[in-house]
């Protein structure tokens, strides 16, 4: 009898051990807590981890995004464009969380975006390079300026006629404009230099954290991964950022999600959701989080020294991986709406299409293409011709129900479309857009690949080599 | 590369059914010698099995060449075959250029019955792919210097399986664009009207016309046993006897029968020729025509026949522009006296 328990007691033992080891090393692949490494530290923090500015920023974005599709026409555009714009450039009020907010189950902790940080906008992180993708010769911050102002005064975020769908086209372009360009044209860019910032120092007096290591966090922060993304899969990331899977989101199981840690913003989400469909052949979500988690690490390492040479190249590495997997990720959304657009033209010309329904997604769908497109050109590289090919392609606006489109703005800032194009021509040039993606950015997921058929059929016939002769 | 993955790469046509050498066609062309001999042609077993494995047709000097051919052509073909435009750029090319008319738009169709639509897409396959088969064949044989390449196939003096690969690499690279050029039609108007509803009937992942093809003893066309139809259906489908006349070297049976599958493109354009079941035939060039006769003969010959056929035709148009001329000629060697 004695002689089972034990028995038993060792299989158990020999079960429970892996587990609990799976378990503290699920803990450690967390981007956070990371211990405090400044020399000389002499408060009571044991964390060295923090961008909750960056968290402050993504909800700013998503509650401008509902604040954009809220327009009624008109009335109430005065009271709307000012809100729209205490989001935009910020507020001294407390302003409330508008997204993500609460959904059935899935409980979001913070009600308020003081909770996450106070005295966050976005217009100070945007960029303000020149937006040629748009009409006017605009820098960055004017043309999302002058988005604002058109969503104010559309109806649900909609203007029909000249086809633009403001939430999806401020939504996307922030995404770039603000996210990846601070990102990978800032923190991940010349905070890394030697002289900026440095690793013996901290970031501000009084911080828990080295110059070095708070440039990283706010570089990560921008990503809107949650903290322990390593251990989650494309579907669960995905399920976060929907609001679905609590289980997925709740890590330390207190019940509510943390907005700070346990949430999956914009740029990770759009990684996941391209790793998760398509070709299903990527792993941006992964290589991004992993890039920025053993650079971390690496910073961390150093225990609160100048980083050597050899450690900020290696940094540079991984800032490097971050830019060029991010950079795809938006070149995969511009060919998936891409895609969608094209898909849309199709549905409009069907005998029996709801034509009004149709449109309406084709001009939300065209409005993420744009906003993509725009967010594309918005990081630290140059396109150069690759940017004036696709914004040729893609038109300052879509081309609407009766094959005009935009072509420049009033100086009052209202649209004119002087040019006309067949629906046909327009299909043509989204496909040109998609395989622009394939050619300059390798994008492989490929979501809506117009081609795609081609290439099954294709492939499925077999090869024409050694073709049987008589 | 493992010298296996080289020694499989080789063989890998004799277990790709998409291939004429496939063995389950293989086996299924000896079954249908044996039935014809047997029940058709009332010879007893033991002598349909001599006639069918006749040693003087397989281990003859010309079986012998279309042996080391098939070997030697696949390393070309290794070589080559990735350099060639493939159909899905020709298809890319053509659905790009479909968007420039506005007759028809992209998915106009895709509404329309999904089985008919797979019906008519692997039978519009198939007979773009024969139909091309037939005007390249006949173009090989028209045209002198395509004729100079073609010569190789036809300097076959017994037939086999086998001799499916005893071709000039040139003409390998001809019927493999022609195939790029067949499907990448076919595919990108279909793609263009009916969206993705395009698919192909496929049996063991053939097109199933092409299995069909190849069920029906394809193999036998490059064989001894004379296998001949109706004469109708020899109107619709070329029989291997057909084929073989194709081969023949009488002169009354050259430039006929070019077609691959279908005999309708030879009965449409004139060149159809009915088997003749009393008939002996030889195989080969005749000796009217002077054709390669050793290996090294089958891949340069072709070229020396070229040179000779342009220098002849240079001579012949200098001459036409001496004649026609009032200048004065660089050198009047071979022109009029002025």
């Amino acid at each position: 009898m004695l002689k089972n328990i034990l028995k038993y007691s060792t299989i158990m033992g020999a079960l429970v051990l892996p587990i609990s080891l799976v378990h503290a090393g699920g803990h450690s692949t967390s981007y956070g807590p990371f211990p405090v490494t400044l020399q000389g530290y002499s408060g009571d923090k044991d964390n060295s981890v923090s961008y909750s500015g960056q968290v402050a920023r993504h909800v700013l974005h998503d509650s401008l995004k509902v604040l954009a599709g809220r327009g009624d026409g008109g009335a109430n555009s005065a009271t709307l464009k000012a809100e729209m714009l205490s989001y935009f450039s910020g507020s001294d009020k407390n302003k409330a969380i508008l997204a993500p907010v609460t959904k059935g189950a899935f409980v979001i902790k913070q009600g308020t975006l003081n909770e996450i940080s106070s005295g966050k906008n976005i217009e100070g992180k945007f960029y303000n390079g020149a937006m040629m993708a748009w009409p006017g010769s605009m820098k960055g911050r004017e043309v999302a300026l002058h988005m604002i102002d058109r969503a104010s005064i559309a109806n649900k975020g909609v203007d029909a006629e000249n086809g633009y769908n403001w939430p999806q086209l401020i939504s996307k372009f922030t995404m770039g404009a603000m996210a990846y360009s601070q990102a990978v044209d800032n923190y991940l860019d010349e905070k890394l230099e030697a002289n900026t910032k440095p690793n013996n120092k901290p970031y501000k007096d009084g911080k828990p954290y080295t110059g070095k290591e708070h440039v990283w966090d706010e570089g990560f922060g921008y990503f809107g991964a949650a903290a322990h993304t390593l251990s989650l899969t494309a579907d669960q990331a995905y399920g976060i950022a929907k609001r679905k899977d609590m289980a997925s989101a709740d890590v330390n199981g207190d019940g509510v999600v943390d907005l700070k840690s346990e949430m999956v913003f914009g740029p990770a989400y759009y990684a996941a959701a391209f790793d998760r469909s398509g070709t299903k052949s990527t792993s941006y979500l992964q290589t991004i989080m992993q890039a920025y988690f053993d650079g971390r690490q690496l910073i961390t390492s150093a225990k609160g020294a100048v980083l050597t040479n050899a450690q900020r190249s290696s940094l540079k590495a991984h800032a490097s991986t971050i830019e060029s997997k991010w950079e795809q990720v938006l070149a995969e959304a511009v060919f998936k709406y891409a895609g969608s657009a094209y898909k849309d033209i199709n549905k409009m010309q069907e005998d029996d299409a709801d034509v009004a329904k149709e449109y309406k997604g084709y001009v939300k769908h065209w409005g993420e293409l744009k906003g993509f497109s725009m967010a594309l050109q918005s990081g630290r590289n140059n396109l150069g011709e690759t940017a004036g090919t696709m914004n040729d392609l893609i038109l300052f606006g879509p081309v609407t129900l009766d094959n005009s489109y935009v072509t420049d703005v009033t100086s009052s800032g209202d649209f004119k479309r002087e040019k006309r194009m067949t629906w046909n021509d327009y299909q043509l040039q989204l496909l040109k857009v998609q395989q622009l993606m394939v050619d300059k950015f390798s994008v492989a997921s490929r979501v809506n690949d117009q081609l795609a058929d081609l290439g099954a059929l294709a492939e499925m016939l077999g090869d024409q080599s050694n073709a049987e002769t008589d | 590369m493992e010298y296996t993955e080289i020694f499989n790469d080789f063989l890998s046509d004799f277990i790709d059914p998409k291939k004429r050498i496939f063995v389950g066609y293989l086996g299924l062309s000896l079954i249908i010698a044996y039935v014809w001999l047997v029940a058709v042609r009332r010879s007893a077993l033991k002598t349909a099995h001599a006639q069918i494995f006749n040693h003087k047709v397989f281990f003859s000097k010309s079986a012998r060449i279309d042996y080391k051919l098939f070997f030697i052509n696949r390393a070309f073909s290794l070589l080559v075959s990735p350099l060639l435009i493939t159909q899905i750029a020709i298809a890319t090319f053509i659905f790009y250029e479909l968007h420039r008319q506005n007759i028809v738009h992209s998915g106009q169709f895709s509404d329309a019955n999904k089985t008919f639509v797979v019906a008519l897409f692997s039978l519009s396959m198939f007979i773009a792919d024969d139909f091309t088969k037939y005007f390249l064949h006949r173009w090989m044989h028209r045209w002198p210097v395509l004729w100079a390449f073609h010569k190789v196939h036809h300097s076959a003096e017994t037939m086999t399986p086998i001799t499916v690969y005893r071709v000039h690499p040139a003409e390998g690279i001809l019927y493999g664009l022609r195939s790029a050029v067949a499907q990448g039609i076919v595919i990108s108007t279909f793609i263009f009207a009916f969206g993705n509803i395009v698919d192909l009937y496929t049996i063991v992942g053939v097109n199933i016309l092409v299995f069909f093809f190849h069920m029906a003893g394809s193999n036998l066309r490059h064989s001894h046993i004379s296998i001949g139809y109706w004469k109708f259906l020899e109107h619709v489908f070329i029989s291997p006897a057909q084929h073989q006349l194709h081969h023949s070297v009488a002169e009354e049976h050259h430039d006929k029968n070019f077609g691959a599958a279908l005999a309708i493109w030879d009965w449409l354009f004139g060149s159809l020729h009915l088997s003749e079941a009393e008939k002996d035939i030889t195989y080969g060039l005749g000796l009217t025509e002077s054709g390669p006769k050793t290996i090294g003969d089958m891949y340069i010959k072709p070229f020396l026949d070229i040179y000779g056929i342009l220098t002849l035709n240079i001579k012949k148009v200098r001459k036409l522009l001496f004649l026609s001329s009032n200048e004065k000629p660089f050198s009047n060697r071979f022109g009029p006296k002025l």
